[in-house]
């Protein structure tokens, strides 16, 4: 018996042809198909009673949990029929407004507020060193009209030995109040500034800033 | 109809009133304790609707809360401040000046803090015409009379500096001279009398750009 049969063959296994069709020189082939093929058992097949029992465990535990179809539902892509019906008139509009919007895009983009606002710290600011002695402070900052009283916004760095203390900051031009914050809680007036009443019982230092330098008032 | 449009022009009117509180609100959340807030942003509605500055009540609360000070006296301290604006404007208004900036009101009510009285503030204000601005001005006078000079020769002085065409930086070095003044000895009355009297006859009276104690040509008389 050969390995494989002709194709000819294998149609007439298939029912695709009649041994009569075949060639005269396949008929003999073809009948020893046919005859395996007789040969085949075609009892009914009895499977074990647990099999399905088996399967029908193997097959629940591979399905999917309710939380993750729901989860598939979500992300899993589906294809979606849109269909739209545009009125000229809103697409026009449509059109109109997003050139507007692009149009006030690019206006931004050419004015950059950032650099604008620098170039106008710059002409309206001037640089002015504080300096503190406090010597044993573990930290020392200032807080003032400039900056919103943040007694975090400004720290002061320890200038070498001795309890200097110092920093330079850009003011702008105007009267400011200013006091001292030292290890965090000690609010203290600059010795060398002049001070006013703070309405809470203290003294402010006040300093004046000009265009041409800053003086303590 | 028309109950409509008045409800909208009512809503519409009172919109910016609504969100300038809301910006102090804002501005003073995290930084004041609520009960703070409240009464600040109370205070600072009053004052707005009234035509005056925010700003210095707003500072003067969150100053207090980064000091940490009790919430009882930092809504103390800015009525009082929002009482020295009020009279600071009517002062100004008084004085012939219609309409004067946030910047004049704040400088006329450090004024009144300091001492000076409502007739003071408003002839500052008056006197102090370009180059002067009569917020530093009135500013400067405030500094003095917290130092300890009198009001009245406070103002004085003043005139004197800017009838002898000072320059506005010559004002703003003012009170540091009259630190040191006092810090040689002086009192703070006797310190500004000796600037008063110098006033009309040094050297830098004139076009000078450095202010007194600021020139760099200043020999040392004892050296040969």
């Amino acid at each position: 018996m050969s390995d494989v049969f002709h194709p000819l063959v294998k149609g007439l296994l298939d029912g695709e042809a009649t041994l009569a069709e075949l060639p005269p020189e396949l008929r003999a082939e073809g009948e020893e198909a046919l005859q395996l093929l007789g040969l085949v058992d075609r009892a009914p097949v009895t499977l074990p009673a647990a099999l399905e029992s088996r399967v029908m465990a193997e097959v629940r535990r591979h399905a999917a949990s309710p939380l993750r179809r729901a989860w598939r539902r979500l992300v899993e892509p589906r294809e979606i029929e849109l269909r739209l019906r545009i009125r000229p008139w809103a697409a026009w509009g449509g059109a109109l407004a997003a050139a507007a919007g692009l149009a006030l895009l690019l206006a931004r983009v050419r004015e950059p507020p950032a650099v604008r606002a620098v170039q106008t710290a710059s002409r309206d600011s001037v640089y002015v060193r504080f300096v503190l002695f406090a010597p044993g402070a573990r930290r020392v900052s200032v807080a003032g009209t400039f900056n919103e009283w943040n007694a975090d916004a400004a720290p002061l760095v320890h200038a070498g030995r001795g309890g200097v203390w110092t920093v330079t900051l850009a003011l702008p031009v105007g009267q400011h109040q200013y006091a001292f914050i030292v290890d965090g809680e000690r609010w203290v007036a600059d010795p060398a500034a002049p001070a006013v009443d703070d309405g809470f019982g203290k003294r402010n230092s006040v300093i004046a800033v000009t265009a041409q330098g800053a003086r303590t008032l | 109809m028309r109950p409509l449009l008045v409800a909208l022009l009512l809503v519409a009117g009172s919109a910016p009133r609504l969100t300038a509180q809301g910006d102090v609100a804002a501005r003073l959340d995290r930084r004041v304790p609520p009960p703070v807030a409240r009464a600040v942003t109370e205070i600072a509605a009053g004052a707005a609707a009234r035509g005056l500055p925010v700003e210095p009540l707003v500072q003067k609360a969150i100053e207090g809360g980064a000091k940490r000070v009790a919430a009882d006296r930092v809504i103390a301290a800015v009525r009082a401040l929002a009482t020295q604006l009020e009279g600071a404007a009517a002062a100004l208004r008084a004085s012939g000046i219609e309409h004067p900036g946030a910047g004049v009101i704040e400088g006329g009510a450090e004024a009144l803090s300091a001492g000076l009285d409502a007739e003071q503030i408003g002839e500052l204000a008056r006197t102090s015409k370009v180059p002067y601005d009569p917020a530093v001005t009135l500013r400067v006078a405030a500094t003095l009379a917290s130092l300890g000079v009198p009001p009245k020769q406070t103002v004085d002085l003043m005139e004197a500096m800017m009838q002898a065409g000072r320059t506005p930086n010559d004002l703003l070095s003012l009170p540091t001279q009259v630190q040191e003044g006092v810090a040689r000895g002086k009192t703070p009355a006797q310190a500004a009398r000796g600037l008063g009297r110098g006033a009309e006859h040094a050297p830098w009276a004139h076009g000078s750009e450095l202010p007194p104690g600021q020139t760099k040509t200043k020999t040392n008389p004892h050296k040969p």
